[in-house]
């Protein structure tokens, strides 16, 4: 099948791309199916794309590589709907934003994926994260990464 | 809005399986007790509202304006973008 996107446009999936968030994400309750996409220009992205709607994708990266010591603590309800078998499987995500000083990482609410069962849900983490954790200038975060 | 008075571990019912019970009252903090089914979300609303906004902005990012995140290995396996 095909998916339309307006960043980087028609891109051809199979069926078993598809990723379900069956509630939708804050603000984009109605957008149900879900596809990632691995960035094909930027090896550190990969792009959540609605499949409904193809001007809506999530830049989404690894959170652990950005920042250390970053573990998701949720609530054991926060994951049920996600049906894991094995929590090894998670993938765990975190979108990244843009506010007028730095790249940001949203640890607050991260995505979570099950991709033996292609399920997803945006989940709330415990503790004190930020909705717009400010990631380093590019130089800095390199060295860190390095 | 409906407005209700409730003392500590007393209830009220949502519905027919929503209960969010009093749990303990101290000061100017009231502390909840909600019972709902998993398909329901329950979430403090700034917290929700915060998520809601950041959302927005989040689904506007173009490509172009992320140039400075690089050097990680790409995942195998997805289809790609051009």
């Amino acid at each position: 099948m095909e998916v339309q996107t307006t960043r980087f446009g028609p891109i051809h999936i199979t069926a078993d791309d598809l990723i379900r968030f069956p509630e939708g994400l804050p603000g984009f309750a109605d957008c149900r199916d879900w596809v990632l996409l691995a960035d094909g220009k930027n090896a550190a992205l990969a792009w959540l794309q609605s499949v409904e709607r193809p001007d809506v994708a999530f830049a989404v990266v690894s959170p652990r590589r950005h920042v250390a010591g970053y573990r998701l603590h949720v609530a054991r309800q926060e994951l049920e709907p996600l049906e894991f078998d094995d929590l090894r499987s998670a993938r765990v995500l975190a979108i990244v934003g843009r506010n007028a000083r730095s790249i940001t990482l949203n640890l607050k609410a991260p995505v979570v994926l099950n991709l033996d069962r292609r399920l997803g849900r945006q989940v709330i983490a415990n503790g004190d994260w930020s909705v717009q954790h400010e990631l380093p200038s590019s130089v800095a975060a390199r060295k860190k990464i390095a | 809005m409906l407005v209700l008075s409730r003392q500590r571990d007393e209830s009220i019912i949502i519905g027919d399986n929503i209960v969010v019970t009093i749990v303990d009252i101290r000061g100017d903090k009231v502390r909840l007790g909600i019972q709902a089914p998993t398909e329901i979300p329950v979430h403090r609303r700034e917290v929700f509202e915060a998520i809601q906004r950041e959302n927005m902005q989040a689904s506007r990012v173009q490509p172009n304006e992320l140039g400075e995140l690089k050097e990680i290995p790409p995942a195998r396996g997805l289809p790609k973008t051009r």
